[in-house]
């Protein structure tokens, strides 16, 4: 294909670690392919090569809205953006920085940094959707990289990703896996959390902990109320869902319920 | 019936690798009794038990030397029959048009299953009902099952979670495996059933089992059946849940259950599945790969955006009338074989045979259930295409395209039949037949997603695959010598352009001919042509409404069932329909209040047709799946669930 008729891609970043762009690298073996497939415009990761200004067939943002320059970035990402996909927990819920939207951010601030008055951050981290539509969220913490390389194929061969929104516990049980909280008692968040990451932890016999975000009809309060009756503490059952994705709707709620 | 003491096992899988099987059966793995290729009998889960309890089960030692002295794990069975990924076939499509598809056929080893409990079997002849009757054959399940050996273990202890003696299905394996197999405390019996068990049997050196070892062996099949943790009521269970659809039982349930797929993904019954496309970034080189899915999960019940089972409470209705209820009237047997696995690994505990029991104690009257049809005899594999080719394209709107299709051999097709057409890497979509023309046919496509935007924007000479065709088609026999009136909306007039093409072309059969369409706009109007052909046939009135237009537009703006009751509705007619639920469901209304009967009414349902041969589960509709059963149904036979909500 040539250069001038590749779907166009910028891949940028918000507050985030950087753990999702890592992920596109991460692809070794494909990364040729979809080098050669897409025109990679701008990779904050990656690559220096300077802004052209022109729009992009397909956005991917990682981080969350966190510091006000943020709120303009976004806002200009969309209007240059034909599909602009938000990757990782960050982008999808706020991250794992949103642990602040429950506390008193300046009181933070003043405890952490010895000079508070060189910060300017928002008092809470949200979720890209809150301050733009968005077409696709691609969940995770941080994302799978065959779920990226499904997104980016589908785009190019204009099918639909193959994404499921189902339970962890469907792939886990593909996998043949035993379950660990039935057959150990150990929690575990598969039953209410976004497939995608083919169950990792449940394969090295340990519970979900949610990276991929709630799923649809995810039944928190049902799941919580068997963990309380298996001798689970309250102030647990509020660190299990105030994680990674602490902030997506949710599992703000459940922890919500479960505070004094 | 033959013996071996307990340190002779060995010879067992001796044996069947002489025979030339490798070995799958229970071993110790992450806290559990799994099914995994064994070497020999040190694998076995020997000194080993399960503790069950609702959304519990622990792994703890026994006081003696048992390696079946357990009851069942998380595995089963249907893993190694029907696994949880599998590819189906490969595709290709060429830079010229052109497409191929190869199918993709099990090439595993021959394979023994060892330690296949009793309620396992009853299992494994459930899912052959699936997989193998009419009228479509699964090839893949079908081939592993030829294929496995089977060495059954009698039960000589129940769990807490079993109730087999309760559904029939157990303790004792009687039929239905190659070898039998049952653990006394100080030799193992076996008795072949069948001539390859015989072979394997023959082998073992065994001696004949004593005559208190018989005893023995029937005494510990009598002190399971009475260890059972669980029972269940069985008798008119189908009649009894589809009388009590709004039982307050399914809320209160609903309310705890997880919707998380754990009890459908352990049963080993279940068989829902979903396929999807993958390919290389090209999307030249592509395939079509069956996942186990679950009637709990959100696409499972989705339609082009609409989700027909929304709430959990929806979903685990669904699934619990089906399992016990109308998988009678589907397959002549319960989808429940009493093992408790759902039980037992359900994360939060919900005991099938406790919401069975409450929904029995306050319970609304019966209601009948359909009576099983013998299955039409299977035909080949249904789920690999085969390519067919674009020989003319008409626009018929904006949004919707005919396309002329031609395949070799010849498809042999009845108005109202679908098919299910796909292109490489992009995925399938069921589209009804609407037309034929002599050895070629049409299909009308209305562009609403990536696979029927793409199969629209096709070209004469291109090629796409193709599937089926599947389904009943309309009643014209039936219909013959009555009044015959036919209500379509939107693109449900594709499906039903055959049938008027029929209708017109035995007048004399069919005298008196009404068509009643409604659309959005005027410039939505499919077929406009041909219908100016209709229009000139005696006997033949029609008129069209549409749900807005512009000043230019002279005829009637409204819905549909405004202009069908502009005509007395003769009860004597039969009425064809198909367009969108809404829309039926008021025709359906409005013809009843006229005191048409519910038998001359026939609806052409929609539900997610993914494998359109019965296998993946998606259009369960009630006792129906509306690929094979359907897609036309008389009234009376879903009226019980017509218009209602969750299903």
């Amino acid at each position: 294909m040539a250069a001038a008729t590749r779907p166009r891609l910028g891949v940028f970043k918000l507050a985030s670690c950087d753990g999702c762009q890592l992920t596109l690298l991460d692809c070794e073996d494909e990364l040729l392919a979809v080098a050669g497939a897409v025109d990679i415009v701008r990779f904050s990761e990656a690559s220096s090569r300077p802004d052209d200004g022109q729009p992009f067939d397909l956005t991917l943002v990682e981080g969350s809205v966190s510091a006000p320059e943020h709120v303009e970035q976004i806002h200009r990402l969309r209007a240059r953006s034909k599909r602009l996909v938000t990757i990782g927990a960050c982008a999808n819920a706020g991250g794992i920085q949103a642990l602040r939207n429950w506390v008193d951010a300046e009181e933070v601030m003043r405890v952490v940094y010895a000079r508070p008055d060189y910060i300017r951050s928002l008092a809470t981290s949200t979720p890209i959707s809150a301050h733009v539509p968005v077409d696709f969220e691609l969940r995770g913490c941080p994302i799978a990289r065959e779920q990226l390389l499904e997104l980016i194929t589908a785009m190019l061969t204009g099918r639909r990703p193959a994404l499921r929104d189902e339970s962890v516990c469907m792939e886990c049980k593909r996998r043949g896996n035993v379950c660990v909280t039935v057959a150990t008692g150990e929690p575990c968040l598969g039953p209410v959390t976004h497939t995608g990451c083919g169950a990792l932890c449940p394969s090295y016999d340990r519970g979900c902990y949610g990276c991929f975000g709630p799923r649809e009809r995810a039944s928190t309060g049902s799941l919580a109320s068997w963990f309380l009756q298996q001798g689970m503490v309250p102030a647990e059952a509020l660190r299990r869902f105030r994680g990674i994705n602490g902030w997506s709707e949710a599992f703000r709620k459940e922890s919500e319920r479960h505070e004094r | 019936m033959l013996a071996l003491a307990h340190a002779e096992l060995g010879r067992l899988f001796d044996a069947l690798h002489a025979e030339g099987y490798r070995v799958i059966g229970p071993t110790v793995r992450s806290a559990a009794i799994v099914y995994e290729e064994l070497d020999g009998p040190a694998d076995l889960p020997v000194g080993w038990t399960d503790e069950q309890a609702p959304g519990r089960y622990r792994l703890v030692r026994r006081d003696d030397d048992a390696a079946f002295g357990y009851v069942v794990g998380p595995h089963t069975w249907k893993a190694h029959l029907f696994p949880p990924r599998e590819r189906l076939f490969q595709a290709r499509r060429r830079p010229d048009g052109r497409v191929g598809f190869d199918p993709v056929l099990p090439d595993e080893p021959p394979t023994a299953f060892l330690g296949v409990r009793a309620c396992e079997v009853a299992a494994m002849e459930v899912q052959d009902r699936v997989f193998l009757e009419g009228p479509h054959a699964e090839p893949r399940y079908a081939a592993r099952r030829r294929q496995a050996f089977l060495v059954g273990v009698s039960c000589l202890e129940a769990g807490q979670l079993c109730f087999c003696a309760s559904t029939s299905t157990g303790p004792r394996v009687d039929h239905g495996v190659d070898l039998a197999m049952a653990e006394l405390p100080g030799a193992y019996l076996f008795e072949a059933g069948t001539e390859r068990g015989r072979a394997v049997l023959d082998r073992l050196s065994a001696r004949p089992a004593t005559a208190e070892e018989h005893r023995h062996l029937d005494e510990g099949i009598e002190r399971a059946r009475g260890q059972m943790g669980r029972t269940l009521a069985t008798d008119g269970l189908p009649e009894l849940l589809f009388g009590n659809l709004d039982h307050p039982r399914w809320a209160a349930v609903a309310e705890r259950c997880l919707a998380c797929g754990n009890c459908t993904s352990v049963c080993p019954t279940c068989f829902c599945s979903s396929a999807h496309e993958e390919s290389d970034l090209t999307g030249d080189d592509a395939a079509r790969v069956r996942t186990w899915d679950s009637c709990f999960s959100l696409e499972h019940a989705e339609i082009h955006g609409v989700n027909v089972r929304p709430t959990v409470e929806d979903r685990y209705r669904q699934w619990l009338t089906h399992k016990v209820g109308s998988w009678v009237s589907q397959f002549g047997v319960s989808g429940c074989v009493g093992c408790g696995r759902c039980i037992a690994w359900c994360p939060v505990g919900i005991d099938l045979t406790e919401e069975l029991a409450a929904i029995r104690a306050d319970s609304a009257a019966p209601a009948p259930m359909p009576v099983r049809q013998a299955p039409a005899a299977a035909t080949d594999d249904a789920l690999v295409p085969r390519a067919a080719v674009v020989i003319g394209v008409t626009r018929e709107s904006a949004d919707v395209v005919t396309l002329h299709l031609a395949c070799d051999p010849p498809l042999a097709l009845r108005p109202g039949q679908f098919t299910m057409l796909s292109l490489p890497g992009l995925g399938e979509a069921a589209i009804s037949v609407s037309g034929t023309w002599g050895d070629a046919f049409e299909q009308t496509i209305r562009d609403v997603g990536a696979v029927s935007g793409a199969l629209s924007a096709l070209r004469p000479g291109q090629q796409l695959g193709i599937r089926g065709p599947y389904g009943n088609g309309w009643p014209l026999d039936a219909a013959r010598g009555r009044p015959v009136v036919v209500i379509a909306g939107g693109i449900g007039l594709a499906p039903l352009r055959g049938a008027i093409r029929f209708l017109l072309e035995h007048p004399l059969d069919y005298p008196d001919v009404r068509l009643v369409y409604g659309t959005r706009t005027p410039d939505d109007i499919l077929f406009g042509h041909e219908m100016l052909g209709w229009a000139s046939r005696p006997g033949f009135r029609m008129a069209i409404t549409v749900d807005r237009a512009d000043l230019s537009w002279r005829g009637d703006v409204g819905v549909v069932t405004r202009l069908l009751r502009r005509e007395p509705l003769s009860p004597e007619a039969t009425y064809l329909m198909c367009g969108p639920e809404v829309m039926m469901r008021f025709a359906v209304e409005a013809l009843t209040a006229a005191g048409v009967p519910s038998d001359h009414l026939y609806l052409a349902m929609e539900r997610h047709m993914k494998c359109a041969a019965g296998f993946c589960g998606r259009c369960q509709y009630g006792p129906f799946f509306v690929c094979k059963d359907g897609p036309i149904f008389r009234h009376d036979q879903v009226a019980r669930l017509f218009g209602r909500e969750g299903f």
